[in-house]
């Protein structure tokens, strides 16, 4: 029973932080539009990569593949 | 004026262009190179897969300036990035319609972008308050389920400590739209539903805050965070169902509404004609108006005579004649003659500011059930106040020690968390149900005002019938039966010929005939006001299409709705137009007869039109040739009877009568201002699922007074238990959390 004295303040933690994850996640748009990131795939324009990633000149090469 | 005059039509798009329309849908940004670039959102149509998006976003990226483009299948809609330097605006939409698809600038991006604030903001105190709800819930569970002695004190002190934490932001953050509410309506001296709800979290929090920091102290050592924060995320689950039906309403009007910028023909000085942006007139400007084209502004008409459907003031469709010098009103239909005119007045009246000013109030409007609310809030406090001062008076006397303890109690059973979900819930889950049967509801009062409604009024054109015409009957002259195969081919003729003209029965006209394979090359096509069209075909013959005297100077004046095809002075075939019925007009007004409610027609049209389809549809009570006060009057008699009168109409005349009724409903084709007006709107256009709306709002309303009911036992029950001091602590938690649940599930009967 010890261990309860750790894991429920662990666990009030742990909401706090999935709070907080939540929060960056719905203010940064993710759930704004659901449905045309899922029909992405199917469009054959070469906006696939997000912005950081499509500085890699390998990785956007293989986009256009 | 002479009668036919070349009018320029369509409208060119480079009015997309003028800066005041540009404003409308464009935003400027600044380019990585410090450059001005637009930020455009055009609505789209025509999409029909996911793979239209990729085909309109290469489209608009090619067209030369512009920096990015994103389509959003499903929106509809897309985001352009351009360079005014290098492109226009009309550029883009060219390249959608070059495509195979329609565009339109988006005007509603600023409320788009204020909803999508809304909606994150609701989104983000919900989740806040569910999810600690969980886990407060998860702790609560020990306190439940462990027997006497099995839960050591120091471990139940963690659990409260940690249920007190997880409760902190669902109290200071989630809930403080209540607080908020509550405050602005104490400064304004009433009492509003939120300030119970407010007075019963706060007693409630202090209590279970002094249990926890100070267990066995005037606050006794329970506490309840759990049902506390459990009661906050139904509240706001409730209101986030209600801001998205509020949404969709909302959304759902603006794609009907997109449109290109209303466009006006200036006449400059030097007698050229310009396109401009409607916001562009000022008075005293000389403005051409084709025909079947709305009046821009007020103003008198400059030369020649009209008629204009002036349905705005007087009615149905009944054209008035306007002579020279004649006042003509905005927003009233040019039917007779391309004229011009002397601008006197422009307003504010426009079809965009009717829109913008009606979501405003959407917007600042509060869920109207918790209105319905608000009439009992006050008495309800005032009643648990002095219930609960009494209850410590009298303690006080008993057993001072407890005096606190009951007050405190009472205000917990009392935390009017069923009673406040119990309107809500229930007449947001009928709107949620309605909405996916294509009836927006935008007040939720109409709800009951609907279930409750015995006498059903219909306005009869738009409303009833379609607002166009159908081709009923073709008969052939002996002498058309010489020229023409079969009626097939003199409708097709016809058809030809009609599609040069915007009147309503041309318009049926050239829907009915099928595009004939020899179709003549038409010449010198000239329309005549109140007579009809005339062209000349290959051959070099005349042909005329219109009034019966107009194609042959020898017959006698038909009928109004019949339109007469002749080819060099001579009378060849007739078509006979009668107005296209809705599908499933007759079967709804059945059932709701059946179902024992009074339905009325009124209408503007005829009598003798009338009554025609009244017979068709069944229906013997009414009243034609009515203006719009005359329409106001029956409504209010009704009213006057003790009747509850329902009004279900389209047109601009139908408005005041909307707003008279109990309950409004509007044909999603109507007119903005009726449908602004409205309580709610048949989004699609057709009547059966006004039964069917009907049969869901008197169930949700069966639903609220259960819920009521439940609610109010449940109150009644309790306070006794806790003015005595019987009424266990835990009992009185999760009865409180038991009863709203009862209410949120039996208020989600109501969607299905």
């Amino acid at each position: 029973m010890d261990s309860l004295y750790l894991l429920i303040p662990l666990s009030v933690g742990l909401v706090l932080a999935i709070l907080a994850v939540f929060g960056w996640a719905l203010h940064g748009g993710q759930f704004e539009d659901l449905e045309s990131e899922a029909e992405r795939i199917l469009t054959e324009d070469d906006r696939a990569l997000d912005a950081d990633q499509a500085s890699d000149p390998g990785a956007r090469e293989q986009s256009h593949v | 004026m002479t009668a036919a005059t070349a009018v320029p039509s369509p409208a060119p798009l480079t009015v997309v262009d003028d800066p005041i329309e540009q404003g409308r849908y464009t935003r400027w940004v600044t380019g990585a190179a410090g450059e001005k670039l637009g930020e455009s959102s055009l609505q789209l149509s025509g999409m029909v897969c996911a793979a239209c998006a990729g085909i309109i976003e290469r489209a608009i990226g090619a067209v030369e300036g512009v920096r990015s483009v994103q389509v959003s299948a499903a929106a509809q809609r897309a985001t352009v990035c351009w360079d005014p330097e290098r492109t226009r605006p009309s550029a883009l939409i060219e390249a959608v319609r070059g495509a195979g698809y329609e565009a339109v600038p988006d005007a509603a991006a600023p409320a788009r972008a204020l909803r999508r604030r809304e909606h994150r903001q609701a989104l983000w105190r919900l989740f806040v308050a569910s999810f600690c709800a969980m886990q407060v819930m998860m702790m609560a569970t020990p306190s439940y389920v462990a027997g006497p002695g099995e839960l050591a004190p120091d471990l139940w002190q963690l659990l409260a400590w940690g249920s007190w934490l997880l409760s902190l932001p669902v109290l200071a953050f989630s809930a403080g739209p209540y607080f908020s509410g509550a405050w602005r309506a104490l400064r304004q001296r009433r009492i509003s539903m939120e300030v119970p709800v407010a007075l019963g979290l706060v007693i409630t929090f202090i209590a279970s805050t002094g249990a926890t920091f100070d267990p066995g102290g005037i606050f006794g050592d329970e506490v309840y965070f759990d049902s506390l924060t459990m009661f906050v995320s139904f509240l706001l689950a409730a209101r986030y169902l209600e801001l998205l039906a509020r949404h969709r309403a909302a959304q759902a009007l603006e794609c009907a509404l997109a449109r290109l910028p209303e466009t006006a023909w200036r006449v400059a000085a030097d007698g050229s004609t310009q396109a401009v942006s409607v916001h562009r007139l000022r008075p005293g400007d000389q403005v051409r108006v084709p025909v079947g084209q709305a009046f821009p502004a007020d103003g008198v008409l400059q030369g020649g005579t009209t008629r204009a459907d002036e349905s705005l003031l007087s009615g149905e469709s009944q054209a008035v004649a306007k002579a020279d010098g004649a006042a003509l009103v905005a927003g009233s239909v040019n039917l007779g003659t391309p004229v011009l005119m002397r601008v006197q007045r422009v307003g504010a009246d426009t079809r965009f500011e009717a829109i913008v000013s009606m979501m405003r109030s959407a917007m600042s409007q509060r869920p109207a059930a918790a209105r319905l609310a608000d009439r009992w809030a006050a008495p309800f406090l005032w009643v648990v106040l002095l219930l609960a001062a009494g209850g410590a008076a009298v303690w006080s006397v008993i057993d001072p020690s407890r005096a606190v303890w009951v007050a405190v109690a009472v205000l917990i059973v009392t935390c009017p968390c069923a009673l406040s979900l119990a309107a809500p819930a229930a007449l947001t889950a009928a709107a949620r149900g309605l909405a996916r049967r294509g009836v927006m509801v935008q007040r939720l009062d109409a709800i009951e005002a609907l279930a409750k409604a015995q006498h059903f009024f219909f306005d009869k054109t738009g409303t009833l019938t379609e607002d166009r015409l159908q081709l009923s009957a073709v008969s052939l002259t002996p002498a058309g039966q010489g020229v023409f195969a079969d009626a097939k081919a003199a409708t097709a003729r016809a058809a030809g010929l009609a599609a040069w003209s915007t009147h309503p029965l041309s318009r049926a006209l050239a829907d009915a005939g099928e595009a004939a394979a020899s179709a003549p090359a038409w010449s010198a096509i000239e329309e005549v006001a109140g007579h009809g069209l005339s062209a000349r075909d290959e051959g070099g013959r005349t042909w005329r299409l219109g009034a019966a005297a107009w194609v042959d100077a020898t017959a006698m004046a038909g009928n109004a709705a019949q339109v007469w095809l002749g080819c060099d002075g001579l009378a060849l075939a007739a078509f006979e137009c009668e107005e296209a019925l809705r599908p499933g007009t007759a079967e709804a007004l059945q059932v709701l007869r059946a179902e024992g409610v009074q339905v009325t027609v009124l209408t503007g049209d005829t009598p003798q039109r009338a009554l025609a389809l009244a017979a068709r549809i069944g229906v013997d009570d009414v009243l034609a040739g009515a203006t719009p006060e005359a329409k106001l009057a029956a409504v209010t008699a009704a009213q006057a009877a003790g009747r509850r009168v329902a009004m279900i109409g389209d047109g601009i005349n139908d408005a005041p009568v909307l707003a008279r009724a109990d309950v409004s409903l509007a044909m999603g084709q109507g007119a903005l201002v009726s449908r602004s007006q409205a309580d709610a709107v048949i989004a699609s256009n057709q009547l059966g699922d006004l039964v069917r709306a009907r049969h869901t709002a008197q169930q949700a309303l069966r639903i609220v007074r259960q819920n009521f009911v439940w609610a109010g036992s449940y109150n009644a029950l309790c306070i006794p238990l806790a003015l005595v001091g019987w009424l266990p602590p835990w009992a009185a938690g999760l009865g409180m959390a038991l009863s709203s649940l009862v209410v949120v599930f039996n208020a989600l009967r109501a969607a299905r």
